[in-house]
Formats: structure tokens, sequence, C-alpha cells
């Protein structure tokens, strides 16, 4: 038995209906070594940790994950077993208690008790304790709320690591962090690893990788593409590792022909509607042409969705910029005006934000066009229901009536449902977040094939997409955003996935 | 991968149809066999009394107080939100109606009763909405929750009772305005009414199918139309000629009838309605389609108090009397009508028959105890047993569906 090995993943195989996520992946993790992790949004690094941390339990994967020389069999019931067994994870959406104390979280369900009373001073004094050796500077009877998310960070990796971990995932730690705050989270990881606690650190911030870790894995499309010592490597050579595949036949021949601008944004600036300081779009321009479609590249958190959000008068505070729709300026502060002055928003998320999943596809379509069938107080329900079926119809929805729910529908049904209720209102300007998210390959096709005729119909389209393939396959010119600012807008020609994962990561500026 | 996609080809059989639509409303049907047999128990029990035409008369008249409430309260619960005061402010426009009708009207125009029942019924619906918008103005635009609200709505005008009654009961029992709550219509006017009903459901089969014929749309055998029809029109023949036998229609539930009737229309077939629906199934997606979520949930608010003001004139002149008690407990009936009906607590689902037959079910387990001499106390063991078994019962089918 190799003691230098902690974690060896065997061929581990993870299916969901319709997409495998993870394809027969082995490598290893040694004792005591700083791991990183990289690859694009979706490439299957959550689905392999959620294996590690027990989200999909023993005997819904195949292959074998071998930890300190044992087989790792965590249960269907507890995603505790993990944790007991000395893997923690800090996730990259913090999930501590906002109102409680920093003590109370890091011992939130195993807090000490005597005569089945929570011993206070115990609690305190064991919290104090773990924070003082690995030097993480918070008061253990700080209200959480009223931290930093730096030091917030801290307290969960306190949480994590009050267990006696010995491995600890780090799950993009760095997202919401300033610069000052994750030079402390590096000085603390330097720190961990001398308590000899091995990390696995995944991140989208390439350079990170060479501050901090021992050794990189590479992940692309569900599998494993590379693991080196990080010395070995440079940035772009992991920018190539992440996107190096041949552009497969997956995306219908378009026949667009781009006319005179339509919709112009620029220099647009935007703050957080719940927190005026933090700044969401900073400086963002572009503009998108009739019959064009534009596809919008960047990783998570680069600001995409805010933009197409800030644009349909639903989140930011535009604090500077202009928009113009046909030379007129438009200033959308709600969803409706952006609708009526000629927008569409198929949102990213369809079942939080495009659809009444309890409500039935017809109620679903027609939702935001109402006014065209009313009369006075009356809808029409004949000219709903025509209208509704003729774009149901054009789209190919399958379902048997239009008087099923929503939520019985298939993910790619579903996001048909939403593009007809919004091809209904008849868009000048059709925003499209990650239209194919989730959806099975065919329905994906059929989508791509919509976007076709709607931009050959003269519709501008604007397209997210978290698959850079998806793109580079689709648009005619492509603008890439990172950290909230446009970073260049290229014709698609000139567009390789290497250049333009190097402008999303920030290795890059055009 | 292979993905393959199947085409459901609707090439339902007759019965295959009227299953279908048997399913959809099933929820509907399953409360209406309740009520069967909710009656069958009581009619055994009581030894035949309980089917009695009085009783049937009085049991329709007591619960329309309740079901006024709960025709507004579907609506309130479907956007997500709850209303605690509707029974206060029921009772509080029933105190203003009274003290008007007392203290009021005869000092400034006496001897026209008319005019005075008139404009009792104005000054009661306009304190109702006045309420329901000063409520709905902190609910929808100051993004106060609505349970916290109604409870202020609901002690404030616990203490406007009691400070416009001092305590005392005032009367309201004069003429024409007895004849909103005590009233009955005439069994020649039954019948006339009854005719109206026939000719209206029957013209509206037609006027639909002619409407589906314009658009193209497959027509349905005209017998099962015509059929869809008939169980209305024989149900509301059976209560006319149950009540014609006694004293005829009870006008309160003639005004519940007709409000009933502009609710589920502006619930089914107004874009206020639509939108009430999909607020409460998915409010981020409602936002994103252009709906103004606060002016929405703004006018469910002055509705539920136009509401509350009807029941509350329908309470003033049933009782005779403006007393403290007004309105007591009727807001947790309203809601419990509601629940029963189907209404989803969460929100997004619910309908106006189903409130209206909870109602129902509330008001026959009511008279019937009563009617059995059951002491109090039990009365209300028995209503809490069957309120959480039926919700049990409902959540029951639809995780087994």
């Amino acid at each position: 038995m190799d003691n230098e090995i902690i974690l060896d993943f065997k061929h581990i195989t993870k299916t969901f209906p319709g997409v495998v996520a993870l394809d027969d992946d082995s490598f290893q993790i040694r004792r005591g070594e700083i791991h990183g992790i990289c690859g694009e949004n979706g490439a299957g690094k959550s689905t392999l940790m959620k294996i590690l941390s027990g989200v999909y339990p023993y005997g819904t994967y195949e292959g074998s994950v071998i930890y300190d020389g044992e087989e790792l069999r965590l249960g269907q019931s507890s995603i505790h077993a993990a944790v007991e067994k000395g893997i923690a994870i800090v996730y990259q959406e913090l999930t501590l208690v906002p109102t409680r104390t920093v003590g109370e979280n890091v011992f939130l369900g195993k807090e000490p008790v005597e005569y089945n009373l929570i011993n206070w001073n115990k609690l305190y004094a064991d919290t104090q304790a773990i924070l003082d050796k690995y030097q993480l500077d918070v008061d253990p009877r700080a209200i959480v709320s009223n931290l930093g998310v730096g030091k917030m960070q801290m307290v969960e990796i306190a949480k994590a690591l009050s267990e006696n971990a010995q491995i600890l995932i780090l799950d993009e730690p760095t997202s919401a962090l300033s610069k000052a705050e994750v030079e402390k989270l590096m000085e603390i990881l330097r720190g961990l690893k001398e308590h000899g606690i091995t990390c696995i650190y995944i991140s989208h911030r390439l350079e990170e990788f060479f501050q901090i870790t021992d050794r990189v894995t590479v992940m692309r499309d569900g599998k494993i593409i590379t693991t080196q010592p990080i010395e070995k490597v440079t940035q772009n050579d992991l920018v190539r590792y992440m996107v190096g595949r041949e552009m497969k036949e997956r995306f219908p021949e378009g026949n667009r022909h781009p006319g005179e601008v339509v919709f112009e944004v620029e220099g647009l600036e935007a703050a957080d509607p719940n927190n005026s300081a933090r700044k969401v779009l900073n400086g963002v321009s572009f503009d998108v042409r009739k019959g064009e479609i534009l596809g919008i590249a960047g990783l998570m958190g680069s600001g995409r969705t805010e933009l197409v959000l800030t644009l349909f008068g639903e989140y930011g505070r535009i604090t500077q910029g202009t928009i113009r729709l046909e030379g007129r300026e438009i200033e959308p502060k709600s969803a409706r005006q952006a609708i009526d002055t000629g927008l569409s928003l198929v949102p990213e998320d369809r079942k939080r934000m495009g659809l009444v999943l309890i409500q039935s596809i017809l109620r679903n379509i027609s939702l935001p066009n109402l006014d065209q069938f009313s009369k006075f107080f009356r809808i029409n329900a004949n000219e709903e229901m025509q209208a509704s079926l003729h774009q149901a119809k054009s789209l190919t929805i399958k379902a048997a009536s239009l008087d099923v729910q929503a939520l019985t529908l298939s993910g790619g049904n579903q996001q048909k449902v939403v593009i007809s209720k919004w091809l209904l209102s008849k868009p000048t300007v059709l925003i499209m977040d990650d239209p194919t998210r989730g959806i099975d390959v065919g329905a994906k096709f059929e989508i791509y094939k919509l976007m076709n005729d709607l931009a050959e119909q003269g519709v501008a389209i604007i397209m997210i997409s978290s698959e850079l393939e998806e793109v580079l396959g689709m648009s005619d010119r492509v603008m890439v955003m990172c950290r909230g600012h446009s970073t260049a807008t290229l014709p698609v020609a000139e567009a390789s996935q290497e250049r333009v994962m190097a402008l999303a990561t920030g290795v890059a500026v055009a | 991968m292979t993905i393959s996609t199947v085409e459901v080809k609707t090439k339902t059989s007759l019965g295959g149809r009227i299953l279908l639509s048997l399913r959809r409303n099933i929820q509907t049907y399953t409360l209406l066999i309740a009520v069967v047999v909710i009656w069958a128990i009581f009619y055994f029990l009581t030894g035949g009394s309980y089917l009695d035409p009085q009783n049937i008369s009085n049991l329709f008249r007591q619960m329309t107080v309740t079901s006024f409430l709960s025709l507004g309260m579907v609506l309130v619960i479907v956007t997500g939100g709850i209303d605690l005061s509707v029974g206060k402010l029921a009772g509080f426009v029933s105190v203003v109606c009274a003290y008007l009708q007392y203290f009021v009207w005869y000092k400034y125009i006496p001897n026209q009763p008319l005019l005075a029942a008139a404009l009792s019924v104005v000054c009661g619906l306009l304190v109702g909405i006045a309420a329901g918008a000063l409520q709905g103005y902190l609910i929808a635009f100051q993004g106060l929750p609505a349970f916290i609200v109604t409870l202020g709505g609901m002690w404030l005008f616990n203490g406007l009772i009691l400070w416009r009654t001092a305590g005392k009961t005032i009367a309201a029992h004069q003429e024409y305005f007895s004849f909103i709550g005590q009233g009955y219509v005439p069994s020649i006017w039954g019948w006339v009414i009854f005719g109206v009903i026939v000719v209206f459901l029957v013209w509206n089969v037609f006027g639909s199918r002619r409407g589906k014929q314009k658009y193209g749309f497959p027509l349905r055998p005209l017998y099962l139309d015509l059929l869809g029809a008939a169980v209305p029109i024989v149900l509301i023949l059976a209560y006319i000629l149950s009540v014609n036998s006694y004293k005829g229609i009870p006008f309160p539930v003639l005004l519940l009838a007709a409000v009933a009737m502009v609710m589920l229309y502006v619930s089914n077939n107004t874009r206020f309605g639509r939108y009430a629906y999909a607020i409460g199934g998915n409010r981020e997606a409602a936002r994103l389609s252009g709906i103004n979520i606060t002016s929405v949930i703004f006018r469910v608010f002055i509705l539920m108090g136009a509401l509350c003001g009807v029941a509350g004139i329908v309470l003033a002149s049933y009782v005779g009397y403006g007393t403290i008690a007004a309105g007591q407990g009727y807001e947790l009936d309203a809601i419990a009508a509601c629940i029963l009906g189907g209404t989803s607590p969460l929100g997004g689902v619910g309908t106006i028959p189903g409130a209206l037959i909870g109602a129902l079910i509330i008001g026959s387990l009511t008279t019937g105890l009563q009617m059995m001499n059951v002491a109090p106390a039990w009365q209300y063991v028995v209503k809490a047993v069957i309120l959480v078994v039926a919700v049990l019962i409902d959540i029951y089918f639809k995780k087994n569906r």
C-alpha cells in the first residue's frame, strides 16, 4: 500500500439521464498536498466532489474511491458520513446561519452538552482553540452576518476542520473575495498544509493554482485530461487542456445575413440592487445587428446573467451608460417596459424564472402576452388558444395537449415552452441566457435550428452560453466578459476557444 | 447517447375524454361526494329532519357570510398571502351599518327606509374597500408581511367595534335593510330566476361551440356539452324545489350566487385573475413575464376588502344587530373553507367553486352538530378532526397520483 496516496479515484463513471457527467475518471491525490482542479463550467468538477462528499452515495456511480487504503462507501442516508470520515467541503455558497455566532456555527449540530444543556463556555473555548490552531483571525462570539465574506469563509473552514478533517475541499473559494482576502486565504491554506491537511482546490482563476497548488488536474467533458505538477505547466497549457477538443457536427448550418444595428449598449455600469457599493457591471459595450446572433461568453460570476437582467429592467441599478434600441435610447425599469419596447428574455433558470411549473403549457405561453388577447376585462380564450397552439406547433412541443402541466415535460420541451412564450410577444431583440442548459442533444439541435430561423426572419439574438463550443458554433460575433466588463468582441472567425478562454479567465486582454 | 422523442397523439376515445375531464376536476367531485356523505350521515342521525326544506334553507343562508369572505380569501391565498382581519373587518362593517341605520339616517333622511338602506350598503362597501386598500398598500407597496399587517388589522377593527358599540348591541332590523339578510325571493320569482339560469347555461353552451367553430377547434359531441350544463341545472332545480316548499330562495343566497359568478369570471377570464395565479405559482417567473406584482396584490386586497363589506352588510341585516362579537372567528372559517376546497396554502392553486363547497362542508357540519345537540366542546373537536383528516387524505392522493 502506498502511504503517499490518500485518495485514489479508480474508473469513476457517473451518468444522469441523457448525460454522462463523469467518464471513466482515474487520478490520485497525495497526502498533504494542495491539489488544484480546473475545467470549464460543466466539466464534471462538482459532480466529482459530490461523490467525495456523499451527496451521490456509494452505488449511484461506477468505479471506486480508495480513501486511506480503504474503499469509500458512503451511505444513502447521511451526508454527514463523509465528514465523520474526515472529508470536509467548503461550498462556493456559504452555508452558515447568519444570525448566530461564529462558535454556534462551528459546532452546529454537534454542540458540547452537559445534562442535555449546551455548555457554552466549552463551545466558545473549543472554537477559539480551533481558530488559534489554524491562525484564523475571527472572534468566536461575533454574529456571522456582521462579518465580511472573507471572515465568513474562515468560519466555514473552521467548521469543516472542527471534526478533524483530513481532506478539505474548497469549491471556488475566491469567487466572492477581494484581493487582500484571497491573499489571506492562501496564507491559511499554506498553514493547513503544515498541519498535514490535504486540500482539493477548485477554481476558475488559473493564476491561483500557480500561487498555491502542488499539482493540478484538468477536467473536460467529464473526463480527466491530465494531472501535472504545477511547475511543469503554464497558464496557456491549462487553457489548452480545458478547451482542446475538435468541433463536432453539432450545429446546424445557418444562412444568416446580419443587417443594420438594432440594439446598442455603451459603457454600461450597474450596481447590485441589494448592495449599491458592489458593482456588478463595470463597463459593458456591444451592439447587435438585425438577423445576427451575438454570443456572450464568460465564466460563472463574470456578470453575464446580471447584464441581461439589467437590460431587462429587473436587476441592477444602472449608474452609467446608455442602451439604444433601433436608435432610440431606452431605460428599462421593469420587465413590462422591456417587453413593450421589443425585448424578450429567455432566462437562465427555466424552472425558477421561466415557468410557472404547476400551470398548463397554455397558461405559461400566454402569460406575458395576455394583453394581445384581451378586450376590456375579458380574455378571449379562443384567440389565446389559437395563438399559443400555433406557436407550440411551430416549435414542435411534444405533449398530449396544451392543458398538460409544465412540470411534467422534459427539459427540452420546457425550454421550448419558455421560448414559445417569448416569441409570441414578437421581439425585436431576443435575449437567451444559457438556452440549452440541461437539455439533451436532440433538443439542443432543434433549439439551434430555431435560433437560425429566427435570425433569418430578422430577429436580433443575444445568446449567453456556458459552453464555449456552443458560443463559437452558433454566433456571428462573440463578446467575452470577465469580472463585470466586456473584454472584447470578436468576429467568430477570429475567436478560437483558446483565445476566448484566455480572455474570459483574464489571462489575456484584447 | 441516444434520445428518442415520442410524440403523443391525441386521439382519445369518448369515454377517455369523459374520464379526463373527470380527473381534471377530481378535487371538486371528491368535495361534492364529501358533502353528500356528510348530509347522508346527518340525515340518518337526525331521523330525516336534516334535509327538511326549512333546514336546507337555513343551512345555505347561514353559510353566506363566511362564503363571501372565502371568495376573496381564495385569491389572497392563491397569491401567497393571508388575511386574518376579514372576520373583524366584516364585523366592523356590520357595526357601521347598524350604527348608521339606528343613529344617523333617521335624523337626516327620516321616513325614507329604502334610501337609508341603500346608503348603508354604499357606506358599508366603502368602509370595506378603504380598509382593504390600506392593508393592501402596506403589504404590496411597503412589502410588509401580510400575516403581520392583517393581524394588526384584526386588532384595529376589533378596537373600532368596541369603540363604536361601546359594549351595547345596536339594532339594525329596519325595513328594506333587513331584507338583504333575512328576505326571501317569492317562489314565482324563484322560477323566473331558474328559467334565466337555464337559458343562460344553454345559450352559453351554444355560444362557446360557435366560438370554437369560428377558430376551427374540434368540438365535443353536443350531448356531452349539454350534459355538462345539465348537472348544475339539476342541482339548482333540486335546491329551488326544496326552498320553494318553505319560503323561497333566501335573498343572501341569491346575492352569494351572483357574487360567486362574478368572482369565478374574474379568476378565470381576466388578466388580473390569471396574474394572481401566476404570482402564487412562481413569483420570479411572473415578474420576468412583465407582471406588476405590486399592483396585482394591492388589487387583491381591495377586492378582499369589498367582499368584507358585502359580508358585513349581510351580517348586520341577517343578525339584525351590530354587536361586539360580530365576525368573531370568521376569518378562520373562511381560511378553513378555502383549504378544504383545495386551495394550496403555498399559493398558486385554488378555485372559487372549491372554496364555496368548503364553506358548505363547514356549514353542514355546524348545523348538523347543532341539530343533534352536540355540546359545543365536541363540535369543535369533530370539526378539527374533519379539517385535518380531509387535508391529510388530499395530500395522500396527491402523492400517489
